[in-house]
């Protein structure tokens, strides 16, 4: 065997071993890769939580309801008790609250003698449609995206930054 | 470029005596593809570490989360299903691999003189391996997992005098359980990746110390030799290439299972061992009463005390098979054994009547009728209506379907609600009351 013939044998040899390991490199890598990154990346889509049915609403008078609301941490699901409060209008069309006032972050809860929301920190008012009456609170209460279902309401469940003027979502 | 930076660093780290060192090992008789089996074991064991410490991104070791987050892996993270199968059919693959290079080393007598210590080093990374199989079984915690583990420690059980605190020190205490699962994952993950990192090392220290053995023809391997680079190495390349694609095409057709989470409770679950180590399940099963011990102790401690004096016991120099009878017979006999138990054992499994779906749905429906609101079954459930653990040997299906139908009917002080259950649901009801049998 000449040396040029050798040459080119090894040179060969050498070719189809470079080539297997990228291609098994490639088939295991660019798995991991995505395996790795993609459920990092993933955004979460927000959960529709079924609070009650509709019919249960009286009209005008905001009622407390209880929202059992998922947190997925990958496969760690947390669920958390939230109230809302829910008031649905003489058209049947329902405004759900988040419970948490607009300005400091307490809860408030609905004087029906007053037909207002009181919050009892710092005495902010708003009125059954959530504008500020009167009281610190920057802006109106926060309205939570619902929608109706089989005469079933469901709420996504979101908190808003507390003490600004602009809805801010955390 | 790759040529340039290689060069750069050849001018500060001086690796030519490296790269010669590493690939100009002499094959004596030259390459062949007889000798890819030690070289595809090893990319296994790469593969493995690597496929392993990704799976460890998601998997998370305690009881309560160990199988949401394999379920996680298998639904929901991007190649997770494709990753955990190349692990698991990987596990697979080493074995059959480790077994042919077992048998080369066998065939070709070269455990013998000088190399006795490449061997005894060998055997003990076959016994590390065949731990890491049995270990990473247990950590998705399903009903395979559990059941399996529980067999394979109650083996240990058996053994006279040390038994109880051998499964003891295994388990991490009484039970099966949180305490086992970590220590299986620690054994699994940390101690036994290091140890089998460090033998591989010195495994592959003592090899380029006394060299390979070449053919057992001492003329032949006398002849000519051949550097390991680049032919040896294509041939490896070819045959790992090879395997990695039939295990690729596992992992795509027969996605690693997942069974229904541990369930101590559970009687129904039938545990299997993984498929090589069911030739010895099968010998376990002939070997009753008094005789339980030869399996579990006697004939493991001989074949392992063989396995590591054989450079002893087959001491001569002559290396070719034709001329030492006794240890080949003794090979062959070993092997004929072991695929006839394996054969036995496929067929019986394969031939036990898959869990009838009929019972299945039922068990579904008796959870979703919460039945063990007033049921009890092994423990489970509430006691205040009659305890249905063995309830299938004393009512039969007539008597079930009538009661289903009508409670009062049939038992008039039974405060039993009647469900309105459709044809099927009785029927699936029923049959799921029908396998709960002593």
């Amino acid at each position: 065997m000449n040396t040029s013939e050798e040459k080119g044998r090894r040179t060969f040899l050498g070719w189809v071993t470079g080539v297997i390991a990228a291609v098994i490199g490639a088939t295991v890598g660019i798995p991991l890769v995505g395996y790795t990154i993609l459920p990092a990346l993933k955004r979460r889509e927000p959960e529709w939580t079924d609070v009650g049915p509709v019919d249960s609403l009286p009209f005008g008078i905001p009622k407390e309801m209880a929202c059992i609301h998922t947190i997925a941490d990958g496969w760690h699901k947390t669920t958390t008790k939230k109230s809302l409060w829910a008031v649905k209008d003489k058209t049947g069309a329902v405004m759900v609250y988040s419970p948490i006032c607009t300005h400091l972050g307490c809860g408030y809860r609905w004087e029906s003698e007053q037909q207002k929301f009181h919050c009892p920190c710092h005495h902010s008012f708003f009125s059954v449609d959530g504008k500020v009456l009167s009281g610190p609170a920057p802006r109106p209460l926060d309205t939570l995206p619902t929608k109706i279902k089989n005469g079933r309401l469901l709420v996504i469940y979101k908190e808003f930054k507390a003490g600004s003027a602009a809805k801010i979502e955390l | 470029m790759g040529q340039r930076m290689y060069q750069w660093l050849d001018k500060r780290l001086h690796l030519g005596p490296v790269k010669m060192a590493l690939l100009n090992e002499p094959i004596p008789g030259g390459a062949s593809w007889i000798y890819v089996f030690g070289s595809i074991t090893l990319f296994f064991f790469l593969l493995q570490m690597v496929t392993g410490m990704f799976l460890a991104i998601y998997y998370s070791p305690s009881t309560e989360h160990a199988y949401i987050s394999i379920r996680y892996i298998m639904d929901e993270v991007a190649f997770g299903p494709f990753i955990r199968s190349l692990h698991h059919w990987g596990a697979s693959a080493m074995m059959v691999v480790i077994g042919l290079h077992m048998l080369q080393v066998f065939l070709y007598g070269a455990y013998k003189r000088p190399r006795e210590l490449l061997w005894i080093v060998g055997i003990v990374l076959f016994i590390l391996t065949l731990a890491f199989g049995f270990s990473g079984y247990l950590l998705p915690w399903d009903q395979r997992a559990y059941w399996a583990t529980q067999v394979g420690i109650n083996i240990v059980g058996t053994i006279p005098l040390v038994g109880d605190v051998l499964v003891r020190i295994i388990r991490g205490g009484q039970n099966l359980g949180a305490m086992t699962l970590n220590r299986f994952y620690a054994l699994h993950t940390l101690f036994l990746p290091w140890l089998v990192m460090a033998l591989v090392a010195v495994h592959l220290f003592i090899l380029r110390r006394v060299g390979p053995a070449g053919p057992w023809d001492e003329v032949r391997a006398a002849r000519f030799q051949e550097p390991f680079w680049p032919k040896q190495v294509a041939m490896d390349a070819v045959a790992i290439g090879l395997v990695f694609f039939i295990v690729v095409a596992f992992a795509i057709a027969s996605p690693a299972p997942l069974a229904n989470p541990a369930n101590p409770s559970d009687t129904t679950f039938m545990p299997l061992p993984e498929w090589y180590f069911l030739f010895y399940y099968q010998l376990l099963k002939y070997l009753e009463g008094p005789w339980e011990i030869v399996g579990t102790l006697i004939l493991p401690l001989l074949f392992f005390a063989a396995l590591f004096l054989l450079p002893w016991l087959d001491r001569r120099k002559e290396r070719r098979p034709v001329s030492r009878p006794m240890v080949m017979s003794a090979g062959v006999g070993f092997l004929a054994v072991v695929v006839t138990l394996l054969t036995i054992s496929i067929r019986e499994v394969s031939s036990i009547p898959k869990l009838d779906p009929s019972v299945l749905r039922g068990k579904i429906l008796y959870q979703e009728l919460d039945c063990a609101g007033c049921h009890r079954i092994h423990g489970e459930g509430e006691a205040t209506a009659p305890d249905l653990s063995y309830v299938g040997d004393i009512r039969d299906r007539d008597w079930l379907i009538r009661h289903f139908r009508d409670p009062q009917a049939v038992v008039p002080e039974s405060e039993m609600p009647e469900y309105g259950l459709n044809e099927q649901e009785l029927n699936d009801l029923t049959s799921y009351m029908l396998v709960l049998k002593r």
